[in-house]
């Protein structure tokens, strides 16, 4: 069962490692790309 | 002369494994053609089930047209990746990116599929032994909370995993039955006041790069740090690309509707195909679906707790039903949030917000599905 629960303590790590790369990406992205009127 | 009947009279192969499949490929039938169920998926597996279930068809036999299909489209892997293009092609990620925040409420809600994995190794290999679940049987049911048909077809073919049939039904079935597994934990673990907090409508634009931009440094986010996740990730965010970079609308259409049409009815009729009554008659096929049932639950509760740390960290003004949404069941589950936020108060339109959380869930739950294929066999 100790592997189990690494699998699950490592999955639910690198979930959130994963998403926060990309909420990082996503908050860079709408600083430096502004919309335009078009948008 | 002696003519051996049995051999070539279906009838006379019957038994009641055989006639108990027969009728949940009619019920299937039933509930997608008169009860609207989620008929593009339920028909043709209805009918996969009918025709693979009768008996001397030669359709599961080696060479016959289900065998074929499986070994194509699902031992391949291929189906499943296809469809994602028409998923892809088919989500608008605007609502995700106009709210990142929302990204930390799809990851929140994948806890569903990693405590159902720990559930059902406890019963079976891992401590109690009642059921034969492997690891990777395990990690395959429990991916059933991934919300996500495609994902739970690809994680499960790939693990080789001896109940991926009982799996995808299950996958399949339990998102037609959101709206009824969620809203009962979304009122138990949330109270009035919160329900109520209103969230603005109106929200900062992103621009036309930064959705041409999305799927591309997703693509390359999400390889290089969970690398198994790539084929889905990958197809996914190629389809959602063909919608974004606005050059090739020809192509955006057919990946939303022939390809995806196309793939639906080879995808259920295969499913079905493989539901032959000596596979899926089994108890361990009644633990999956109820292991379901928990990994949906544990998805839903996971996201609402996350929603009111969010609620607090925010000072009140994020309402934590919409981390229900982070479940990846798209677009149900933003509709679940829409309509009880409304109940509580008419003025509450929490609808784009659970579509962030829900398209963040879409993106989550592929993470978590390349998470087991890294660590299953890393532990095995």
């Amino acid at each position: 069962m100790l592997t189990a629960l690494w699998i699950v303590l490592l999955g639910m790590a690198i979930i959130f490692a994963v998403l926060g790369l990309l909420l990082a990406m996503m908050i860079l992205l709408n600083r430096f790309m502004k919309p335009k009127k078009t948008d | 002369m002696h003519i051996p009947v049995s051999e070539f009279l279906g009838l006379l192969n019957l038994n009641w494994q055989i006639i108990v499949m027969l009728l949940i490929g009619g019920l299937l039938i039933y509930l997608g053609t008169a009860r609207n169920v989620e008929p593009v998926l339920l028909i043709p597996i209805g009918i996969g089930i009918l025709l693979a279930n009768i008996p001397l068809s030669g359709l599961v036999d080696e060479g016959g047209i289900f065998a074929v299909l499986k070994k194509a489209g699902i031992d391949t892997e291929l189906f499943p990746l296809l469809i994602f293009i028409g998923i892809g092609a088919m989500i608008d990620f605007g609502p995700f990116l106009e709210r990142p925040y929302t990204v930390l409420l799809g990851a929140a809600a994948q806890f569903g599929i990693f405590g159902t994995f720990f559930l059902v190794y406890a019963l079976g290999d891992g401590w109690l032994h009642l059921m034969n679940f492997s690891l990777k049987d395990a990690a395959s049911i429990g991916i059933i909370g991934s919300a996500d048909g495609p994902t739970s077809i690809y994680v499960s073919s790939v693990l080789g995993s001896k109940y991926a049939a009982a799996i995808v039904v299950a996958a399949y079935s339990y998102m037609a039955l959101v709206p009824i597994i969620q809203p009962p934990i979304m009122r138990w673990l949330t109270t009035k006041e919160e329900r109520r907090v209103e969230m603005p409508i109106e929200v900062k634009a992103v621009s036309q790069k930064t959705k041409i931009i999305f799927p591309i440094a997703t693509i390359l986010v999400v390889g290089l740090v969970a690398p198994k996740a790539t084929p889905l990730i990958g197809f996914l965010m190629f389809g959602n690309l063909l919608r974004e970079c606005g050059v090739v609308q020809r192509l955006s259409a057919t990946a939303q509707e022939e390809l995806a049409d196309i793939v639906t009815i080879l995808l259920g009729l295969t499913v079905g195909g493989m539901m032959v009554a000596s596979e899926f008659l089994k108890s361990e096929t009644i633990i999956i679906f109820v292991m379901g049932i928990i990994a949906f639950a544990l998805d839903t509760a996971a996201g609402i707790v996350f929603g009111k740390i969010m609620y607090l960290a925010s000072g009140r003004k994020v309402n934590p039903l919409i981390g229900a949404a982070g479940i990846s069941a798209f677009p149900m589950s933003a509709r679940v949030v829409q309509k009880m936020g409304l109940q509580e108060n008419p003025q509450n339109h929490l609808l784009m917000h659970a579509v962030g959380a829900n398209t963040a869930g879409q993106i989550a739950s592929v993470v978590a599905g390349g998470a087991m294929l890294m660590l299953v066999p890393l532990f095995s």
